[in-house]
């Protein structure tokens, strides 16, 4: 009997401990962040939307077309078209498609993947309305320079190598001494007077002998030196769909290259990158881009059919 | 005990919720007071003056009056079921470190009216192999009683308001807990009607615990009426007053009051000295001393006749011993209501019935649209009601915890607005609304049961659910036998006191 | 401002008589629903409505704690553990054939026959005193006081036999054969479980 009243009293005590407990909770600031108006501070190995980076440094595209990631996938989301290029006798991609809606963002293919290519991004907002559009291309998966500089310190990744470049380098050297002075708006105007020159040493130099020489002249001319590297690239008919100002030269050189009129198209480019240089300038600014490269919202793109035809192309010359 | 915060980080949100309470309260208050003077007293009013000699529509004025009592309920239930959705979502949101809903209106302020909404234009649905007029008519008899049953804790309230008087009803908290004991029948029906293994589990579940909790809760109940005197809910919140004490003595109607105290307290009264000698009005000072929670006047009237020696030394240790006894028991006899209560109504930590990870939703599994809306509904009105059935019948009713002395200027002050706000109706040929007893009445009743309210939200958050054999074996080896044992020694102490 | 109970007994004659005929209107359906549903468990809350009109007849003759205890008890308390009981032991409530047993047919009808004149006799020869004046206000005290003075023997010999009944149902429910579920439900586990919980504690 008395121990029945102690073990009441004992139990009583206790449920009063609880709720004390429970009512000192209520002044404790609430853990809740109220989500679309604060976003949330997402750790660098977070595991979201996937995307293909490029080289930070030179805007390369840096998958290789292994099939590492197709291959190690467990749901089989990831969809790769590559052919071997004629010149090169590499594989080369054409399209890179992964389903979001099958993905499990487990993350293997990004462990797998040998060139640090396809990452993780922090962008969770994929709600859509259909499940074709969960697909995404290539188009939609590459992420832009900026984009995948902001990635790569974040989630402190290792620098990837640039590409060997069979570039003339004397030529880009040239190109990236002179508008190394005026940056930004100088930008375009490097790649546009770079290009003309550097395409036809390109095509014809493509066996790649003076690597060395041209990464040494890259790393010392930051910036140019890109642009150059870019024009070798789209010469080698790599498909890059991400930065405006890339896009633009990489169609306006592959036409160019086609007929020939290589001052004209010199003049095009250079009116099209001039459209572009608001873009470059605003990414400038890091902290306001902040949010849309986390969310990973590439700025609109103006001309997208071009883009779309530049991308066509190689599928073509791969099937001849 | 480490992860509670020191320092109070929170003043924000607690700030919000206080604010949040404050408005709704407000308008409930607000609403209830509009609906009953209109329906009450404007309309009849009109009626009358309308009518001239014509009896027929005279007896329609007094009609309209003495629908006021459930047209007031009916207007108070959804309005503050809305208000205590939104109170239990946010209170539970403090407890639980989160925000609550905050999105829909100023604070979530309006998040019960979308959720309505919502619920309201969401398809009936009739499950197939329904009993269709037993499905629709469950959450009807879960849901009715609630506001036929409350009317007579309005009178008790609001100090019998001759607009309520209607509802004292001599049977009073029998017929609130005959009428609270119904519910359960529209748990089983639905449950059973929803051709549905888990709504019938949860549904005879329901069942189980609602029979095995009724016994201790209305064996408190009954005991507290032992004590009393009575079963009157109104007289019950009556000799709990202090105001209404301070006004047996010196009162205009004194004579008629303390008659009435008397026909209540007399017969049981075998005890000397009796507290008649020194002036029942002494008890007014004890303010909240006079609750039944404290024993009630039994208590009271043993401290006045102590301070007024009338006791030789053995008599008052040994009333002494007996009167603190007899508040032991009454805490006990609270403590046994607000459990079995909480059982009745099915809330945590008794809500096997609904209980999520077992039964997905218990009874009302298959229910939609407007039918879980009345589901919903009743369930908050329970809870609000078994309150206020507490508080008549512990807490006081109405009245004020401070001693009749302290709280009079408060009161000269409460009739001053009142009779302000009376003339200014009169002023313009309405019917006066206020008035000083009847608005701290409905105040302090109103604050009070919130506060249960507000306990029953801490309990949520922190006790988990019992487990249906711990359950039974809680009320039927523990609870009754209490109530049993505490039967007997209050009926004991209230003639020893 | 008005009076209540000048409204009341003005009008009470009529009102009975018509509150009369409504529960009549409503509890006589009802009370058929009960003998003709094969539904049983349906019958069961038809008869739980039945109970409910019969408080209301007692609300209408005065008798308000009579009312409340029929409610209580009846329709609510006992009704509802014979519907569980139903529930409980017969699984096969909905497509259940009626069985039909000719044989049955004419004892039956003679049998219910006999029942209804038994009672149809009883409530004949009763002489039912009617007397004018209103009931008691307070019928609550009139009742206890009659109860407990008056009437205390049968009082206490009910008390009684609801004790035995209690304790014969905690006997029957009370087994010490082993059952599956023991372990579960028994009272051992119980009083272990809580024993563990007094060593969490202290
Ligand atoms: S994250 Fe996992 S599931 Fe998604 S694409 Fe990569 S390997 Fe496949
Ligand atoms: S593993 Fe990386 S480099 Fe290889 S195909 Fe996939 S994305 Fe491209």
């Amino acid at each position: 009997m008395f121990a029945l009243v102690g073990r009441s009293i004992e139990s009583l005590r206790q449920v009063a401990r609880g709720l004390g407990t429970v009512l000192k909770h209520a002044a404790r600031e609430p853990i809740t962040k109220e989500f679309p108006d604060t976003m949330p501070q997402l750790a660098g190995h977070f595991r979201g939307r996937l995307a293909l980076a490029v080289n930070p440094q030179t805007g390369d595209h840096l998958c290789i077309s292994c099939l590492q990631c197709e291959r190690v996938c467990p749901d089989k989301c990831i969809q790769i078209t590559s052919h071997k290029s004629p010149e090169t006798n590499k594989p080369e991609l054409i399209n890179f498609k992964i389903d979001h809606g099958l993905c499990m963002f487990c993350g293997l293919c990004t462990e797998v993947c040998p060139t640090n290519c396809i990452i993780n991004t922090n962008d969770f907002e994929m709600a859509d309305y259909s499940r074709e559009s969960l697909v995404y291309d290539l188009k939609k998966l590459t992420l832009t320079q900026d984009e995948s500089a902001h990635y790569y310190s974040k989630k402190e990744l290792p620098m990837p190598k640039p590409k060997p470049k069979p570039a003339a380098k004397p030529a880009a050297g040239a190109a990236a001494a002179k508008p190394a002075a005026d940056k930004p708006a100088g930008k375009p105007e490097a790649k546009a007077e770079a290009k003309p020159e550097a395409k036809p040493e390109s095509a014809e130099a493509k066996p790649a002998a003076a690597a060395p020489e041209a990464k040494a002249a890259e790393e010392s001319a930051a910036k140019p030196a890109e642009t150059q590297a870019k024009a070798e690239d789209s010469a080698a008919k790599a498909i890059e769909t991400q930065a405006k100002t890339v896009e633009t030269a990489t169609k306006a050189e592959e036409t160019a290259a086609k007929s020939g009129e290589t001052q004209q198209k010199a003049e095009e480019v250079l009116k099209a990158a001039e459209a572009s240089t608001k873009t470059e300038e605003s990414s400038e600014k890091p902290e306001e881009k902040t949010r849309e490269i986390d969310l990973g919202r590439v700025p609109a793109k103006s001309d997208e059919a071009a883009e779309t035809k530049a991308a066509e192309e190689p599928k073509k010359e791969g099937e001849q | 005990m480490t992860t509670a915060a020191a320092a109070p980080y929170n003043i924000g949100e607690i700030w919000k919720f206080v604010r949040l309470s404050l408005i709704w309260m407000g308008i409930i208050f607000g609403a209830v007071w509009l609906v009953s003077w209109v329906v009450g007293a404007v309309i009849p009013a009109l009626i009358d003056q309308a009518a001239g000699k014509d009896a027929v529509l005279h007896n329609l004025a007094n009609i309209i009056r003495l629908l006021t009592p459930l047209i007031a309920v009916m207007v108070f239930i959804p309005i503050n079921a809305t208000y205590m959705v939104l109170a239990e979502r946010r209170g539970l949101a403090l407890l639980t470190v989160r925000k609550g809903p905050n999105r829909v209106g100023p604070d979530g302020f309006l998040q019960t009216g979308a959720d309505a909404v919502k619920l309201l234009f969401k398809e009936n649905i009739d499950p197939e192999g329904s009993d269709p007029l037993m499905f629709t008519l469950a959450p009807i008899i879960f849901f009715a009683p609630s506001v036929f049953g409350a009317i007579p804790l309005l009178a008790a309230v609001t100090s019998d308001h001759e607009l309520f008087h209607i509802v004292n009803l001599p049977t009073g908290i029998f017929y609130v807990l005959a009428m609270s004991s119904i519910p359960v029948v529209g748990i089983v029906m639905g449950g059973w009607a929803s051709n549905n293994k888990y709504s019938l589990v949860g549904g005879l579940r329901s069942a189980a615990q609602a029979i095995s909790y009724e016994i201790p809760l209305v064996l408190a109940v009954i005991t507290v009426c032992l004590l009393v005197g009575t079963l009157n809910v109104v007289d019950i919140a009556w000799l709990q007053n202090p105001m209404a004490l301070a006004g047996l003595d010196n009162s205009p109607q004194a004579a008629q009051a303390l008659q009435r105290w008397e026909s209540i307290r007399g017969a049981s009264h075998m005890a000397a000295p009796s507290i008649s000698s020194i002036g029942v009005n002494s008890l007014a000072d004890f303010g909240f001393l006079n609750w039944n929670i404290f024993g009630g006047d039994k208590f009271t009237s043993y401290l006045a006749l102590l301070a007024a020696g009338k006791y030789t030394v053995e008599a008052a240790i040994f009333k002494g011993l007996a009167a603190l006894l007899l508040i032991i028991s009454s805490f006990l006899l609270c403590g046994l209501y607000l459990t079995g209560a909480c059982a009745e109504i099915n809330r945590i930590p008794f809500d096997l019935p609904e209980a999520e990870s077992e039964l997905v939703s218990g009874y009302n599994t298959e229910y939609s649209g407007i039918r879980f809306a009345i589901f919903f509904l009743a369930e908050f009105t329970n809870l609000f009601i078994v309150s206020t059935i507490a508080v008549v019948m512990w807490f006081g009713g109405g009245s004020s915890p401070f001693p009749a002395t302290l709280y009079a200027p408060v009161m000269q002050a409460l009739a001053g607005v009142c009779g302000a706000v009376n003339e200014v109706l009169k002023g313009i040929g309405l019917p006066a609304i206020l008035e000083a007893t009847t608005l701290s009445g409905a105040i302090w009743a109103i604050a009070k049961t919130y506060f249960l309210v507000y306990f029953a939200i801490l309990v949520r958050g922190t006790l988990p659910r019992f487990r249906i054999d711990q359950l039974m074996d809680f009320g039927w080896k523990r609870l009754i036998p209490l109530s049993l044992i505490l039967l007997l020694t209050v009926t004991f102490l209230k003639e020893l006191i | 401002m008005f009076n209540l109970n000048d409204l009341a007994h003005a009008a009470s004659a009529h009102l009975e008589i018509c509150l009369f005929y409504l529960t009549a209107f409503i509890m006589i359906p009802l009370a058929y629903g009960v003998l003709l549903d094969r539904n049983i468990i349906r019958a069961g809350f038809l008869l739980i409505g039945v109970f409910g009109g019969i408080s209301a007849l007692f609300l209408l003759l005065q008798a308000q704690f009579l009312a409340m205890a029929q409610l209580m008890i009846y329709a609510v308390g006992i009704t509802l553990v014979v519907v569980i009981a139903l529930m409980l032991t017969n699984p096969n409530l909905e497509y259940e054939k009626s069985v039909e047993l000719p044989q049955q047919q004419l004892p039956a009808f003679l049998t219910s026959i006999l029942v209804f004149l038994v009672l149809y006799m009883s409530v004949l020869s009763e002489a039912w005193p009617v007397r004018n004046e209103l009931p008691s206000a307070d019928n609550i005290k009139v009742l206890g006081t009659s109860l407990l003075t008056q009437y205390s023997l049968p009082f206490e010999f009910a008390s009684i036999l609801l004790l035995v009944a209690l304790i014969g149902a905690v006997m029957l429910a009370k087994s010490d054969h082993f059952h599956p579920g023991e372990e579960i439900l028994g009272n051992e586990s119980i009083s272990e479980t809580e024993g563990n919980e007094n060593v969490v504690k202290v």
